[in-house]
């Protein structure tokens, strides 16, 4: 963790850019200590140890603004590189609206870093032997007897610890820290059919606490994945309902979520420009950012300008609330400012004709394909892209086709194709099964009249 | 030249001995350390002016240990002995109570120089560039009164790179990398549309000038009206031609990335049992190339100091060789080709490709499309992904046509195309005389983002899955 001379050291590098004839600055100190485990067909295939330690700096001198890094931290060579740094911003073009937040807009509340409790405080008093043996733990590889249907041709497990320490202070004497750590896992099986074929599937997990990891069946969960694509069989192309599955519907939000940034709209490269107090969406979308939750990963108490998070409602029963503003983006766009960016976004359940609310019913994948009936369930997305400035996606996809309710066959070679907003537009329901691993909250979806080709 | 490496990286052979010794501690086969000094500068116009901008330094070494195929990797962004030496001992963990032994073998050789600097991007200030980006935005803005928005881009590395092994193998390289971006934003009758061009190179500060601004001003409005009338097509399984350059996307995704021999030595690409098989019609080569002169992906070396060289991975349409570092030639058997690569020392190096491309054929790229009675063409692209093991891959396109009859019609764009690798170029059925490598600022991201190019003359391809409505 950042220790006492370090702190030290920031706080002087801020006092060094002011002295070398900036206006105002601010720096971003982080250390992070990772080990990593790879674990090939049951054997230790490859074990990885990394200490970093950097400090990011932003600069604000006559007007200007630049931003600098380095992680060579000795008191000789910082001086020399803020003063080069300083010397350098003046040569950029004057931009007066680049300036640090309002004092009063940052975040006052997070002087230990742990304010979130997404610091495992076991995460020292394990050693690299304790650590070899958990990720050796995940393999199934030796269990794994060939089967009528297919063999296990590989198994890749990696087991990753990091614990991760940013101290972000201002010259206006904002100091804010943030301290998590991480624990993951990650297994990749290939498979051969009785024909030759092969099939991968994977499966991870994540959480900031050593204890509530789910390692045991990350490897069962990656075979029965590559399994389950056994057998694909062609579809027509045409018009289907399409059911998302959670561990990859974040692929569908990430659009929006980026086209309400209002850098993108200032740039005129967000479909959503004009969108703020209108209805957008289809009613019973609702996307919080609920960024201060504690103990889930993906909060923050502040945001990398040190402004203070808040739990917000972004999309409220499909009208558009809030923009993520940066205090330059307020000055550029006369936009009130918010935060930089969304945190840890949560798509709350619904279902087309239903209160949910007076049922309080938990929504599954199974109530959504019952609900849906017929049409393709993506377990994947396979590339694909979306056009920023319209809305137009096309995306490859993987997964299943379904009928009255239950899985039938894996799909094969197919995309999907259209608009964002008439697909979200589209919106039959939302699950409340979202990953708890996930730092994005979002659920298994479930779209009508969706354009497959195959 | 070896003391001025020597020199940044504050460490004499001695020293290097040394770790070498404590990397090997526990039993390694064998050993490298990476040390590496990166520095990079960035600019940005936006509404008309450079208003930000920075330079970063990245400074560390890696040390990397392998006992067979095995690899335990650490690196220290401090070259004090202490630290490297605590890095070594990580490292060295992986050979602890392994009995095999492997021989890894001696591979240096006299390299040329892919990539001379004329100009030091590093003895230049931003005051030579700020100027550049704002003529680019005005003569971007001169080509279309319809622009409302121009965001314009510069950057650059520069990486000193020295490398030492435990076979007595020390070299040591400073690679240059020089990158310019524009985007500009178009609004006509209330419709918003947006291109990018690029150009990126490993090469001094001699790529700034008038005519790159020329070239990518003209690039960047090119096809713009055909962009705004472009529609989806109907989408379904078509005949898909190709056209030079860009569409080496093709290529990388569809065969590129299961060549690399990680993958086939663990047994997860499609192509693992296909060495000297047919997987191409005659008469198709197929090359991944580290000494393309200032391409962005030559290099003298790869990052395991293994000389950069030209490697056919199809030959006459037959697999001839993966894309190896050194741990998958040492499993193998055969000499590295070059491709061990990493994104900094902060990574172990794994197999990578360079500048991927196709050979010429014969065909006419006219008479390819003239071929074609309904189908697509395409020749611009973003992104693209490959499942390994299946062997699916896609790439996303932002513009192309629809071929009618033989003739290119409507304009299309935002379209995914899908198809199965081993399929499709089995299904390329006719090849071009007109070879382009594009040079772009394409980046693969496979674990870890790295430099590549790729190239390709106009090919048909019989059967792809075109996204469409």
């Amino acid at each position: 963790m950042i220790v006492a001379n370090e702190i030290e050291l920031a706080r002087y590098c801020i006092e060094f850019a002011i002295k070398s004839g900036a206006s105002a600055a601010r720096l971003s100190l982080n250390k992070n200590v990772m080990d990593a485990y790879t674990i090939l067909n049951g054997e230790l295939d490859k074990v990885s140890h990394s200490a970093d330690r950097s400090i990011y700096l932003y600069l604000y001198v006559d007007g200007r603004y630049g931003t600098f890094s380095t992680n060579r931290l000795e008191k000789k060579e910082i001086e020399d590189f803020i003063s080069q740094a300083v010397v350098m911003v003046r040569m950029l073009g004057e931009d007066q609206l680049r300036r640090l937040p309002d004092a009063d807009r940052t975040a006052k509340d997070a002087t230990t870093g742990l304010e979130l409790d997404l610091c495992d405080a076991t995460y020292e008093s394990y050693s690299s032997e304790e650590r070899l043996e958990r990720a050796k733990s995940m393999s199934r590889f030796k269990a794994y007897a060939p089967t009528p249907e297919y063999t296990v041709l590989s198994e890749e497990c990696e087991y990753a610890e990091s614990s991760d320490d940013t101290l972000l202070i201002d010259s206006q004497g904002f100091e804010g820290r943030h301290r998590e750590t991480s624990f993951n896992c990650f297994s990749e099986i290939t498979i051969q059919d009785k024909e030759g074929t092969r099939y991968s599937g994977y499966w991870w997990e994540a959480s900031p606490s050593r204890a509530s990891l789910e390692i045991e069946n990350c490897s069962a969960k990656a075979l029965s994945r590559a399994a389950g694509q056994i057998g694909p069989q062609n579809r027509r192309s045409g018009r289907y309902k399409m059911v998302v599955d959670s561990t990859v519907a974040s692929r569908l939000v990430s659009p929006i979520l980026n086209a309400l940034n209002a850098s993108a709209i200032q740039q005129k490269m967000s479909f959503l420009e004009g969108s703020s107090g209108q209805k957008m969406f289809s009613e019973g979308l609702t996307i919080c950012d609920l960024a201060r939750t504690p103990g889930k990963a993906g909060s923050r108490m502040y945001d990398t300008e040190g402004v203070a998070t808040a739990d917000r409602t972004i999309i409220d029963n499909g009208t558009v609330r809030e923009y993520f503003v940066s205090t330059y983006m307020a000055g550029k766009t006369g936009f009130v400012p918010t935060i930089e960016d969304v945190s840890r976004p949560c798509l709350m359940p619904f279902i087309r004709g239903c209160k949910l609310a007076e049922s309080k019913k938990d929504v599954s994948l199974k109530d959504i394909l019952a609900i849906c009936g017929n049409g393709i369930y993506v377990t994947g997305f396979n590339g694909g892209n979306c056009n920023p400035v319209t809305g137009d996606f096309s995306f490859g996809i993987e997964g299943f086709a379904f009928s009255k309710g239950k899985i039938t066959h894996p799909v094969k070679e197919m995309l999907i194709t259209g608009n964002i907003m008439t697909l979200w537009n589209s919106l039959v329901a939302a699950g409340s099964d979202a990953r708890t691993s996930s730092r994005w909250q979002i659920p298994t979806l479930a779209f009508e009249n969706v354009s497959f080709s195959a | 030249m070896k003391n001025y490496y020597l020199n940044i990286f504050k460490v004499c052979e001695n020293e290097l001995e040394s770790l070498m010794q404590t990397a090997l501690g526990a039993g390694g086969d064998y050993a490298d350390l990476y040390f590496e000094n990166t520095t990079y500068f960035n600019l940005m116009l936006k509404d008309g002016t450079v208003s930000s901008g920075g330079f970063h330094t990245d400074f560390g070494v890696g040390i990397r240990v392998l006992k067979g195929e095995k690899t335990g990797y650490a690196y220290s962004e401090s070259t004090e002995m202490s630290d490297m030496l605590a890095a070594a001992k990580a490292a060295a963990m992986i050979a602890a109570g392994q009995n095999t032994t492997k021989q890894y073998q001696k591979v240096i050789d006299k390299v040329q120089d892919f990539y001379p600097m004329q100009l030091n991007w590093r003895e230049q200030g931003a005051d030579k560039f700020v100027p550049f980006l704002k003529e680019l935005e005005q003569e971007v803005f001169q080509k279309d009164n319809t622009i409302v928005k121009v965001i314009a881009r510069m950057s650059d590395s520069v990486s000193d790179v020295m490398m030492y092994n435990s076979l007595g193998e020390l070299t040591y390289e400073t690679r240059p990398m020089g990158s310019v971006t524009v985007t500009a934003v178009f609004q006509r009758n209330g419709a918003t549309e947006n291109k990018t061009a690029s150009r990126s190179y490993r090469i001094g500060a001699e790529l700034i000038g008038r005519s790159l601004i020329e070239e990518l001003a003209g690039e960047v409005v090119k096809g713009i009206d055909a962009r705004f009338e472009a529609k989806r097509p109907k989408g379904g399984k078509m005949s898909v031609v190709m056209g030079a350059g860009a569409s080496g996307i093709l290529l990388h995704e569809a065969m590129g990335h299961a060549f690399e021999a990680d993958f086939n030595r663990k047994e997860q690409s499609i192509f693992s049992e296909k060495m000297g098989q047919r997987i191409c019609p005659e008469g198709i080569n197929i090359v991944d190339d580290g000494t393309v002169a200032n391409n962005r992906g030559a290099g003298n070396y790869d990052d395991e100091g293994v000389p950069g060289e030209k490697t056919y991975m199809v030959e006459d349409g037959i697999l001839r060789s993966y894309l190896h570092d050194r741990i998958s030639a040492q499993w193998y058997g055969v000499k590295p080709t070059g491709n061990g690569r990493r994104e900094n020392f902060r990574y172990n190096p794994i197999p990578r490709m360079r500048a991927t491309y196709m050979e010429s054929g014969s065909a006419d790229p006219e008479g390819i499309i003239a071929s074609v009675k309904d189908g697509i063409y395409v020749d611009e692209f973003s992104n693209g992904q490959v499942k390994i093991g299946e062997g699916d891959f896609t790439f996303f396109v932002k513009s192309g046509y629809l071929i009618e009859n033989g003739r290119l019609t409507m304009p299309v764009k935002d379209i995914n195309i899908i198809g199965n690798g081993p399929q499709a170029l089995s299904d390329i059925v006719a090849v071009g005389n007109d070879m382009r490598i594009d040079n772009g600022t394409w980046t693969c991201g496979k674990e870890q983002s790295v430099p590549v190019s790729c190239g390709i003359p106009t090919i048909l391809v019989s059967s792809l899955t075109v996204g469409g409505e």
